[in-house]
C-alpha cells in the first residue's frame, strides 16, 4: 500500500513541476517591456533602409503574430500554447531557421546531451561514492586520506575552469584530443561510434571530476557515521566477513541519501553541462540555447528551456522510483 | 569453566590510559547463569568485551587472559588470542538494542546466514533457523520480514535466536532487557532460562535491575570501579552479602508490604584516573576504618564458595 501511495505522489509532484515550468516559460516573456514583433520590424525597417508603408507594416503585424502564437487574449495564447505543447510538441518554427520546426532542431541535439550527462553522471556517481565508501571504511590507512584529498580538491573547482585547463593541457599543449567537437554525419557504424567517444572524452571527463568530487566527500562521510552504527558493530561481532560488512551493511545503508543527493544535483549538472557544450563546441542542447540566444530566436529558446525542465524532472523521477528498490521501509510500510 | 586469570583491560585516550578492569582472577562455573552488577563505569561492559575478545582500539588487554574451558579445532584449549574464530559458534553475544543492531535495508534471514564460516549450504540452515525461531515462539516467517516490520520485542526474540541457534557453550548478554517494557522484559528473560535450562550454556548477564539478577543468576559478580568486590552464589550475595557496597545495593530493593524510604547509595565512585590507595569503596563506606584507607584489600574467600574484597567483610 505504501508503494502505490508513494510512486503516485512522486508522479503527482513530476506533472505539477512540469505544467509550472511550462507555465512560467510562457508567462515569464510576456512580462517582458520590449514586444519582439515591434522590435523585429524595427530592425527590418533598419536593414532595408528605409520606412515600409503602414499597410504592409499592418498585415507584417499580424502574420508575425500568427506566427509567434500572438493573437487573441492572453488567456487564449495560453490555452493554445499548452494545447500544442502538451498535445502536439509542438514549439513552432524556428525563426532563425524558417520553416524548419523547432522540435527537430531538439531532437537532433538532446541525444547528444541526454548521452554526454547520463554517462558522465552515472561514472562520477559511481566511482565517487565507490572511492567514499572505501575511504569512510578505511578512514586510518593512508590510502583514505589521500583519497579524501583529491575529493576536497577537486569538488570546490567549477566546471567551465576544469574544462578550461582540461582544454589547455590535452587539446593544446599536448594535442591528444580535439579542440572542439566534430562528428561525420552519417549512419551508425563502429567508426561513427569510435569518433564519438573519442570527441566527448574530455566534456566527459570534464564533468566527472567536477562531479565526483562530492560524491566522495558525501559518501566518505555517510559510511564514516555508519560505521559507528550498532548493527554494523553487531555484524563484525558475528564474525561477518568485512567486505559483507562493507557493502551488505554500510554501503548499502549509505547510499540512501546519496540517491536523494544525484536526484537534487541533476539540475545544477544540467547548468554545468551546457557551460561544457558551450565550451567544447559539443552539438547539445546547451549549444543549441546559446545559439538560439545570440540570433534572437525565441521559439528556440523556450523549446530548449522546457526541454531542459522535462529532462531534469523526469530524471529526478526516475532516480525517485529507484528509491523504494534500495530501501524497504518505503517498500513496506 | 571459564578462567580469568588476573585481567587488566586498558582504555587509551588522549589523556593518556586507565584501567576500566584492575587486575580480576575469577573462575566461572560452566553451566550456569552469572550475573555481574555494578553501577555505571565499573567495568561490567569491558569485562564482557574481554571475555568475548573484542579487543580492538581504544580497548587492550594490559595482562591476564581469559581460559575458557574447551578446545579448539586442533585440540589445544582456546584462550583470549583465538576466541575470535569461535564467535557465535560457542560464544555468542546479545546486545543491547536490539532496535539498532539489525540492519535495518537486510531482510533478517540474510542476516541469519552472514556469520564467518557460514558458506555451505544456506537453505539448508534457513529450514533450521525457520525451526529454531519456530520453538522460540515467533512465527517462522519473522525471518522473511525487515527489521522495521518487527515488534521491539519480536526483534530482541530475534537476537535471542541469533545469540543461541549455534548452541554456544558460551552466551554473553550485555543488559539484554534494558530497553524493552516489564511485560516483554519478563518474557525474554523466560526465554533465556528456557533456553539455558536446555543447553546448558553458561551465560554472562550483565543488568543494572538487581531484581532481575536476583530471578534469573546462580551466581553473582559485584564490581566497583573497575575491581571485584564480591562473587559468590547468588542466594549467599543477596542473604548474607560480604561486601558493604553490596548490602547497600541489596537494601535499596524494595519488597512488598514494606512502604519505607528506600535509601540509594550515597556519594559516587572514585575517577579511575586518581591515584587509587587503599579499599576503593572506603570513602562511601559505613565500616570503612584506617587500613581500609591505606592498604588494598584482597578478594579471598570467607566462605566455601563466597569471596569478598573487604577487611570488615565479618561486620556486614
Amino acid at each position: 500500500m505504501g508503494l502505490i501511495q508513494y510512486i503516485s505522489s512522486r508522479v503527482g509532484a513530476y506533472l505539477i513541476v512540469l505544467f509550472v515550468g511550462i507555465t512560467i516559460t510562457f508567462f515569464l516573456p510576456r512580462l517582458m517591456p520590449s514586444d519582439p514583433i515591434e522590435g523585429y520590424i524595427a530592425q527590418m525597417q533598419n536593414q532595408a533602409g528605409q520606412s515600409m508603408n503602414p499597410e504592409t507594416i499592418r498585415e507584417l503585424r499580424a502574420s508575425l503574430r500568427k506566427l509567434y502564437g500572438l493573437e487573441g487574449t492572453l488567456i487564449e495564447q495560453y490555452v493554445d500554447y499548452l494545447e500544442r505543447i502538451i498535445l502536439r510538441f509542438d514549439f513552432g518554427p524556428s525563426l532563425a531557421s524558417y520553416p524548419r520546426p523547432v522540435s527537430e532542431f531538439i531532437f537532433n541535439s538532446l541525444p547528444w546531451t541526454l548521452g554526454l550527462l547520463g554517462t558522465s553522471l552515472v561514472i562520477s556517481w559511481v566511482i565517487g561514492n565507490l572511492i567514499g565508501l572505501v575511504a569512510g571504511f578505511y578512514h586510518n590507512s593512508r590510502w583514505a586520506t589521500f583519497l579524501e584529498t583529491l575529493g576536497v580538491i577537486l569538488y570546490p573547482i567549477p566546471y567551465y575552469i576544469l574544462a578550461l585547463v582540461l582544454i589547455l593541457l590535452f587539446a593544446y599543449i599536448w594535442p591528444i584530443f580535439p579542440l572542439s567537437t566534430t562528428i561525420m554525419p552519417g549512419d551508425f557504424s563502429w567508426e561513427k561510434i569510435n569518433s564519438i567517444i573519442y570527441n566527448s572524452f574530455l566534456p566527459a571527463l570534464t564533468l566527472v571530476l567536477a562531479g565526483f568530487g562530492w560524491n566522495i566527500l558525501g559518501m566518505k562521510a555517510l559510511s564514516f557515521a555508519n560505521k559507528e552504527e550498532g548493527y554494523v558493530t553487531f555484524a563484525r561481532l558475528k564474525g561477518t566477513p568485512s567486505r559483507t560488512i562493507m557493502f551488505g551493511y554500510v554501503f548499502r545503508n549509505s547510499i540512501l541519501p546519496q540517491i536523494t543527493a544525484l536526484a537534487l544535483s541533476i539540475g545544477g549538472i544540467f547548468n554545468g553541462a551546457l557551460l561544457t557544450e558551450i565550451l567544447f563546441s559539443y552539438p547539445g542542447l546547451g549549444l543549441l540555447m546559446r545559439t538560439a540566444i545570440g540570433s534572437g530566436d525565441f521559439n528556440l529558446l523556450y523549446g530548449t528551456i522546457i526541454m531542459s525542465i522535462v529532462s531534469v524532472a523526469t530524471a529526478a523521477l526516475i532516480i525517485d522510483l529507484i528509491y523504494p528498490l534500495l530501501d524497504p521501509r518505503i517498500r513496506y510500510r | 569453566m571459564i578462567k580469568l586469570n588476573n585481567i587488566i583491560a586498558t582504555y587509551t585516550t588522549e589523556r593518556g590510559q586507565v584501567n576500566a578492569v584492575d587486575g580480576l582472577n575469577l573462575e566461572f562455573p560452566s553451566g550456569k547463569t552469572i550475573g555481574i552488577a555494578g553501577e555505571s563505569g565499573c567495568g561490567k561492559s569491558t569485562l564482557l568485551k574481554v571475555v568475548y575478545g573484542d579487543l580492538i582500539y581504544p580497548l587492550s588487554l594490559t595482562s591476564g587472559n581469559v581460559e575458557y574451558g574447551f578446545t579448539g579445532d586442533f585440540g589445544t584449549e582456546v584462550t583470549t588470542k583465538d576466541i575470535k574464530d569461535h564467535w557465535f559458534k560457542r560464544i555468542s553475544y546479545i546486545p543491547q538494542a536490539s532496535m539498532s543492531s539489525l540492519n535495518p535495508v537486510l531482510r533478517i534471514r540474510r542476516q541469519f546466514v552472514d556469520f564467518q564460516g557460514v558458506d555451505q549450504d544456506k537453505e539448508q540452515i534457513l529450514a533450521e533457523v525457520r525451526e529454531y525461531v519456530k520453538s522460540l515462539d515467533l512465527p517462522p516467517e519473522a525471518i522473511d520480514a525487515y527489521p522495521h516490520q518487527l515488534s521491539g520485542g519480536m526483534r530482541q526474540r530475534i537476537m535471542v535466536a541469533m545469540g543461541t541457534f549455534f548452541k554456544p557453550d558460551i552466551i554473553l548478554a550485555d543488559e539484554p532487557t534494558t530497553a524493552l517494557d516489564v511485560v516483554v522484559q519478563k518474557s525474554i528473560l523466560m526465554l533465556l532460562m528456557d533456553i539455558q535450562e536446555q543447553m546448558g550454556n553458561t551465560i554472562l548477564f550483565v543488568s543494572h535491575d538487581m531484581g532481575v539478577h536476583y530471578q534469573l543468576t546462580h551466581k553473582m559478580l559485584i564490581m566497583y570501579a573497575a575491581k571485584a568486590v564480591e562473587f559468590g552464589d547468588s542466594e549467599a550475595v543477596f542473604g548474607e552479602p560480604l561486601h558493604p557496597y553490596t548490602k547497600m545495593l541489596t537494601d535499596s530493593l524494595p519488597t512488598i508490604g514494606d512502604d519505607h524510604i528506600r535509601e540509594g547509595v550515597s556519594g559516587r565512585p572514585p575517577s579511575l584516573w586518581d591515584d587509587l590507595v587503599g579499599c576503593r569503596f572506603a570513602a562511601r563506606c559505613p565500616l570503612a576504618t584506617e587500613i581500609c584507607r591505606q592498604q588494598e584489600p584482597e578478594l579471598v574467600e570467607h566462605k566455601p564458595g563466597h569471596f569478598s574484597a573487604c577487611h570488615h567483610a565479618d561486620q556486614v
